[in-house]
């Protein structure tokens, strides 16, 4: 935090530590996400449209001719050319109009209650996994090469080797169909929520458990780095508490790579709502993203693709400045 | 039932089995329980039904005359809503909104009467305005014209308050049987932004709906029989293993249509019942029969239904939870042709047909096939290892949903298709066999089906109609496009206290009005 401060009052430091470069450089960042974001929304139509099928022939009937799938076609817009849906889709977005999916509901609509569910379930995953992977990482970092480390060590890789829908079976089958700790579903009420918060346990831990797997990796890793740095190994030889060292001098050192591996960690905690959503039964985008796709409804795919695209941009920039920023202080 | 819990006590673990049961079922009455299982059970009133039922989240539709794909969304419409007919035990047509049915001498004009006392969930009366406007909402849908077959918008209109008029553009013995399934009632003028709130007429009024789940609470007012239940919430499920969790976990009493695998599951459980709900889908195997087609010599047809191994089609595609059938659609008609003797396997008598009909051996057939319900692709698959049996080559061909119905269906030589309507054998006839019919699939023209159709549909005299009915099945049976091997049971699942669930196949499953809890 002293970082600008301490940059402005000593030499002629790099461009991104002065608050104008800061600003400059977090604008040409998010101009640059969102131009992805826009490419990847354009990718989205038109991979949509290489599909076999299309909104028309998934949502038509037995027994419709093909006079009335033509109109199914019209009144979905889907005679109209793919760059037309696109630039229309695209000039609405700003005010916050995501279309309407093939079956005539808005989806603002049908995304308003998901996209905080899921929200809710990442984001506990996400603390849930920076925890214990901090936890896990610095506790074995201590005991470099002892059994504890290679536990660890072991247990992470091996956490994140097993794909989420095996850890939500094995979670299923222990914490409720045995035991019946859990509820092995979640109901959702009628305020679009689950109806009890130990509904959100399962599903939490089937996505934090192997992104847990990863980072403690990333975080052994980059505490090892610093390990061998010169300042971690003089704070050593002054004979400073191994906690202070961690905390103090190695830790610090640590945080960009560590930041980087949890922003990873956010396109794939989304990418595993998927799975475990539908498991659970878990009322999020994932499930909705999953049907949207097989429907080929490509104004739904495309809104979950942009709430889900912004979420974990804003995760990488907050990444990206979290780097500049401690990068810059030991510039 | 019995087996397995004299097995469960004489392998000791008898007593922890009861002591669930008994905790599942509320401790204290079990007695009251056992008593009620019985056939002298009184319906008992009140309690909420908590019932699964799939969807998924990015196909809801709230609209009555929309394409419901979710299940849960066509429980939820038709529990609100009152269709015109339903689906019967008896009869395979049965009275709702519409008391009575009469048709002119033509079988072009049908009258539907509206039920005494029917009333919206707003406390207005149900009018013959209400039901036209509905009706011509329906038929000026996308999927209009295929759910109200041969009515033109302008051929429904009013007669009175309480008679409603449809003339259809020709003879047709069976339409009632088509306002089973679509053709719910709103209020006339009903505003498309208003759909998702508007009052319905059936025996429960929504109390509310999110993102597919929903509350429903009973309505004292309904015309109807005595509703028991205080209320039914329905929650949506994207799988069927999800469902299945869920009743196991004791999170739901009732998982809908939870199909066969959740039910081998649940088979071995003494605290969920499996019920069967036979006739449920078909599934037949599709031979075009016009010229050009390898199948449009009659023996190489008859040849296919003799070398396919119905018993095992049923055992392993359907997983024993269905019957065999005899190549005659509508499985579940109180007029099927039960004594016309069943077709067994014989592969010698079929390769003997084949040879005569100097079939190509050489060739490899294309079966092509979706996967659009469980088991249809195995069916596929398992019918073309039985076909080796007799030397021919079959390679099943996945083709994916939507091109499929644009471009096989009703055009390929040989392909699966599957219907959920089944209590009709008139109803496959006019809709699929008869030569004009417009889903036509295996491209059939037989002048004597023909006759016999004319002659089923032209009469009201029971015995001519019955005499009509078992030649057409005949001929069906014998040569048409059909190999229908078995028939798939809708299979429910529900914790031991729900009782009086659906028994009817297809959407009878929906009809949740007469259930009670003990």
């Amino acid at each position: 935090m002293a970082a600008p401060g301490a940059g402005a009052a000593t030499a002629p430091r790099r461009a991104g530590t002065t608050a104008w470069g800061v600003a400059v450089r977090v604008a040409g960042t998010v101009g640059r996400r969102v131009l992805m974001l826009v490419v990847l929304l354009a990718l989205v139509f038109a991979a949509v449209e290489l599909l076999p099928g299309d909104a028309a022939s998934a949502a038509a009937e037995r027994g419709e001719s093909a006079a009335d799938l033509a109109e199914r076609r019209h009144l979905l817009g889907l005679d109209r050319p793919l760059w037309e849906r696109f630039a229309d889709w695209m000039t609405a977005l700003p005010t916050g109009d995501l279309g309407t999916s093939a079956r005539g509901q808005e989806v603002t609509e049908l995304l308003a209650d998901p996209l905080p569910n899921t929200l809710i379930l990442a984001v506990s995953a996400l603390v849930l996994t920076v925890v214990l992977s901090l936890l896990l990482g610095c506790w074995a970092a201590t005991r470099p090469h002892r059994l504890a480390d290679r536990l660890v060590t072991h247990t992470s890789t091996a956490a994140f080797a097993v794909p989420e829908f095996v850890v939500s079976a094995a979670l299923l089958l222990v914490l409720s169909l045995w035991t019946g700790w859990l509820p092995a579903v979640t109901v959702t009420g009628g305020d679009g929520r689950p109806t009890t918060w130990t509904m959100l346990i399962m599903p939490v831990l089937a996505l934090a458990i192997p992104q847990t797997g990863w980072n403690t990796r990333v975080v052994r890793g980059a505490l090892a780095d610093q390990a061998a740095t010169p300042h971690v190994e003089a704070a050593h030889l002054d004979g400073l508490p191994p906690h202070q060292v961690m905390l103090r001098h190695q830790l610090p050192g640590a945080v960009p790579a560590i930041a980087t591996g949890i922003a990873t960690s956010t396109g794939l905690l989304f990418g595993g709502a998927v799975v475990v959503e539908t498991l659970f039964n878990y009322p999020g985008i994932g499930a909705v993203l999953a049907g949207a796709v097989a429907a080929r409804d490509t104004p739904l795919i495309a809104g979950v693709v942009i709430c889900a695209g912004a979420v974990i941009s804003l995760v990488l920039l907050a990444a990206d400045l979290i780097r500049d920023a401690t990068l810059g202080a030991r510039a | 039932m019995g087996v397995t819990r004299r097995q469960l006590l004489w392998a000791g673990s008898g007593i922890g089995a009861a002591g669930f049961l008994a905790a599942c079922s509320g401790g204290s009455d079990d007695s009251r329980n056992a008593g009620s299982a019985g056939a002298d059970g009184k319906p008992r009133p009140g309690g909420t039904l908590r019932v699964g039922a799939l969807g998924h989240a990015s196909a809801i539709t709230r609209d009555p005359h929309g394409t419901q794909t979710n299940e849960s969304d066509y429980l939820v419409i038709a529990l609100v809503f009152d269709t015109l007919t339903i689906p019967g035990a008896k009869t395979n047509t049965a009275p709702r909104l519409s008391a009575s049915w009469e048709s002119s001498a033509d079988l072009k004009t049908w009258k539907f009467t509206i039920a005494e006392g029917a009333k919206f969930h707003d406390g207005s009366p149900v009018t013959a305005e209400d039901v036209v406007w509905s009706l011509k909402r329906l038929r000026n849908t996308p999927s209009g014209a295929a759910r109200l077959p041969g009515i033109q918008a302008k051929n429904i209109s009013a007669e009175g308050t309480g008679t409603v008029v449809v003339v259809s553009d020709y003879a047709n013995a069976d339409f009632p049987l088509m306002t089973r399934f679509a053709s719910f009632v709103l209020k006339k003028d009903t505003e498309d932004s208003a759909i998702e709130k508007a009052p319905g007429t059936g025996p429960f009024k929504l109390d509310w709906y999110r993102n597919g789940n929903a509350r429903l609470v009973r309505n004292d007012d309904w015309y109807g029989p005595a509703v028991h239940l205080d209320a039914i919430e329905v929650t949506m499920f994207e799988t069927p293993q999800a469902m299945a969790n869920a009743l196991i976990g004791g999170q739901i009493d009732l998982a809908s249509n939870a199909g066969a695998v959740a039910a081998r599951t649940a088979e071995a459980r003494e605290d969920i019942q499996v019920l069967r709900r036979p006739d449920d889908m078909a599934m037949p195997i599709v031979m075009r029969t016009a010229e050009g087609s390898p199948f449009a010599d009659e023996r190489v047809r008859e040849a296919m239904r003799l070398v396919v191994d119905r018993e095992a089609m049923v055992k392993q595609v359907l997983s024993g939870y269905g019957t065999v059938a005899n190549d005659i659609m509508g499985t579940g008609d109180p007029d099927y042709a039960g004594d016309i003797p069943q077709r067994e396997r014989d592969v010698a008598k079929a390769k003997q047909l084949l040879r005569d009909a100097d079939f190509d051996f050489s060739r490899t057939y294309e079966l092509v096939t979706t996967e659009d319900i469980a088991g249809l692709a195995d069916s596929a698959t398992l019918f073309a290892n039985q076909a080796g049996d007799a030397g021919i080559k079959i390679e099943v061909v996945k083709q994916e949903s939507g091109a499929f119905w644009e471009k096989t269906w009703k055009a390929g030589d040989f392909y699966t298709t599957y219907w959920g309507t089944n209590d009709s054998v008139v109803f496959y006839a006019s809709k699929t066999m008869v030569s004009e019919a417009g889903q036509n699939e295996a491209g059939w023209q037989d002048a004597g089906f023909d006759a016999a159709y004319r002659e089923a549909i032209s009469t009201d005299e029971p015995k001519r109609r019955a005499t009509a009915l078992t030649e057409l099945q005949q001929i069906e049976h014998e040569r048409s496009g059909y190999l229908l091997w078995g028939m798939a049971d809708g299979i429910d699942l529900a914790a031991a206290k729900v009782q009086d669930l659906p028994k009817l196949a297809g959407y009878g499953r929906v009809q949740l009005e007469g259930v009670w809890l003990s």
